[in-house]
């Protein structure tokens, strides 16, 4: 083995260093300082002058009496990431699994397809979406025209479920193919005479899923559905630029919008600040629930 | 939803009453059987999950191509195809800036990133010290944390510095917001590679440095590709910065925010704007399916091939 020399056991702190101390000051010290916005009036005066105006908890206790949040914004944030994620992550195993049981040609073919769905960038992907549900001429108004469903386009973003629908549409697609690709390539060192046998054995294609690839794939599956939960919840880009979604609709308000627009739109960063670290904390709460259960199964 | 093909039911002892003669053909055109109606399972699945996947980039392609995109009665494929709007885009549109300006930004950060997530990787992967196990939870933590709540501080941040309305600005932001990712990957990548290839190294006279060259970095590169392709998409496409810390200065927009320009107070242009959207599209999806094998096997090849 190696001699301890002092570079040796310098060495991991080197190579961590120039990450760390990028991490600490773009991403670290940002984080402590929206904490300390959010105990602040702090607007367009206080960003000039640099002065402080300490408020305590005021801007807190103005999110939690604020109706918005409780009938709107966290329904909109949480009703959406459970059921972004679950559609996400099946779709991503059904079609991972589907992939594994294709030829070398038609799982290329499928693999590019859902590259494409991947590559889309979030703001463009939007944007399509938007054109194909657009109120006067999208193609789907048209469709359902066509087809005699509806006499009159409807604007599917004024209503705050279709409006939610669309997102998830947007958010599933361009999300399952990273599922997919990632539990592909866990499967695909799954050992083939482990599922052999089993299918010797008599057992069913649901049964060896279920007692042969998830077991193995524990731990690509905490990572997908940790990554994805995080996603999902700090959605922000999809519902921004919908219409009516950079807070003109209100009722289309999640936690993180909330807080662009009553900073950015507003200038109350303070009280923006403070709906930032309210979702900060959610989702620190998820993640630790997550590393937990990852930390029982394996060291990490 | 679940694409299992479900398993038909055999019993066995359904065959059982026939002679000898047919014992052996009896399982097998039972075979053909359910591998013929597995494959066309199969094929329907693949049919609708491919008309899924790629209608949106198909929409977008057709409308961009169309003359009268946004005119309403547009069919499936254009009746008259035409160049203008990639035209009227590329020109009028501004977007020959905003594209020479998206790709300085993703070149930089790639680069800078890679080397930074590369270095950190190894230290966390291969070296036990203490804090390993928290440096882990603070990149994960670092992970999860919503750009609404970054996007505040550091926008203060970028304002103190005089940075507002530049590139560089972007960019430090963009190396920040891709390395954790970078990390966290990469070190699987890291870990993937068996300690022994190091030690063999070690024992055939190689010096640290040495074996990261010759050993580690190759078995790597797999995994240094597809984060590399992640940075250049968080870079590339990147909005909320983009809007925030470029507000007023249309000449430095990069090409995510440069598709706002084409919305009206009134009608939407989506002609251009699907056609602004295509160029956007186009080299982030080359580049993607050009590495797709890599990045799926990528983990899975490199821990074998020693």
């Amino acid at each position: 083995m190696q001699r301890r020399s002092p570079l040796t056991r310098l060495r991991p702190w080197l190579l961590l260093g120039p990450a760390l101390a990028v991490l600490a000051v773009l991403l670290l010290w940002p984080l402590v300082r929206v904490f300390l916005f959010s105990l602040q009036d702090y607007g367009l005066r206080e960003i000039v002058s640099g002065e402080p105006n300490w408020i305590g908890l005021a801007n807190y206790g103005e999110i939690f009496t604020d109706p918005t949040l409780w009938t709107v914004v966290l329904p909109n944030t949480v009703g959406f990431a459970v059921l972004a994620v679950a559609c996400t992550v099946a779709l991503g195993t059904g079609v991972a699994v589907l992939m594994a049981s294709l030829g070398p040609l038609w799982r290329t073919v499928v693999g590019s397809a859902i590259m494409i769905a991947w590559a889309m960038p979030a703001v463009t992907g939007t944007y399509v979406w938007i054109w194909i549900f657009d109120a006067d001429r999208g193609i789907f108004n048209e469709t359902l025209q066509a087809l005699g469903l509806q006499d009159e386009p409807v604007n599917w973003f004024t209503n705050r479920y279709t409006f939610y629908a669309i997102v998830l549409l947007n958010v599933v697609h361009h999300g399952f193919p990273f599922v997919a690709i990632t539990i592909l390539a866990g499967l695909l060192g799954v050992p083939k005479e482990m599922l052999e046998a089993a299918e010797m054995d008599g057992a069913g294609a649901w049964r060896r899923f279920w007692r042969i690839i998830v077991p193995n794939l524990k731990q690509v599956f905490a990572v997908v559905i940790i990554l994805s939960t995080i996603w999902d919840f700090k959605v922000f880009a999809q519902v921004y630029l919908m219409p009516g979604g950079s807070g003109s609709n209100r009722e289309a308000l999640n936690l993180g919008v909330w807080s662009y627009v009553e900073s950015f739109g507003q200038n109350r960063y303070g009280f923006g600040s403070a709906i930032a670290v309210l979702l900060t904390l959610v989702l620190l709460g998820i993640t630790v629930v997550y590393v937990r259960t990852m930390l029982k199964e394996d060291e990490l | 939803m679940s694409t299992m093909t479900p398993a038909p039911v055999t019993t066995p002892a359904a065959s059982g009453a026939t002679g000898d003669a047919s014992r052996g053909a009896i399982p097998r055109t039972r075979r053909t059987a359910r591998k013929t109606r597995s494959a066309a399972v199969k094929a329907v699945l693949v049919v609708l999950l491919l008309g899924f996947t790629l209608f949106p980039a198909f929409w977008m392609l057709s409308s961009a191509f169309d003359k009268s995109a946004g005119a309403g009665g547009q069919t499936l494929l254009p009746r008259e195809w035409t160049l203008a709007n990639f035209e009227y885009v590329l020109t009028e549109g501004g977007f020959d800036v905003f594209l020479r300006n998206s790709a300085i930004v993703a070149l930089v950060t790639v680069l800078a990133s890679a080397v930074l997530a590369l270095l950190a990787s190894v230290a966390v992967a291969r070296f036990r010290f203490r804090f390993r196990t928290g440096m882990l939870l603070m990149i994960l933590v670092v992970q999860m944390v919503p750009l609404e709540a970054l996007v505040i501080p550091l926008f203060v941040q970028v304002r103190d510095l005089q940075l507002l309305n530049t590139l560089l600005g972007l960019m430090v932001v963009y190396v920040a917001l891709s390395l954790p990712f970078g990390i966290w990957m990469l070190r699987g990548f890291v870990a993937a590679v068996p300690i022994e290839l190091e030690e063999a190294a070690y024992i055939d006279g190689a010096s640290w440095g040495r074996m990261f060259r010759s050993v580690l970095l190759p078995l790597v590169m797999p995994g240094l590709v597809a984060t590399s392709v992640f940075s250049f998409i968080t870079a590339w496409n990147e909005f909320i910065f983009a809007m925030t810390l470029l507000g007023g200065a249309t000449e430095n927009y990069t090409v995510a925010i440069g598709l706002k320009q084409f919305f009206g107070e009134h009608s939407n242009e989506w002609g251009y704007i699907m056609a602004a959207s295509t160029i956007i599209t186009i080299p982030v999806m080359i580049f993607f399916v050009i590495v797709q094998r890599r990045l799926s096997s990528g983990l899975v090849a490199g821990a074998v091939k020693g």
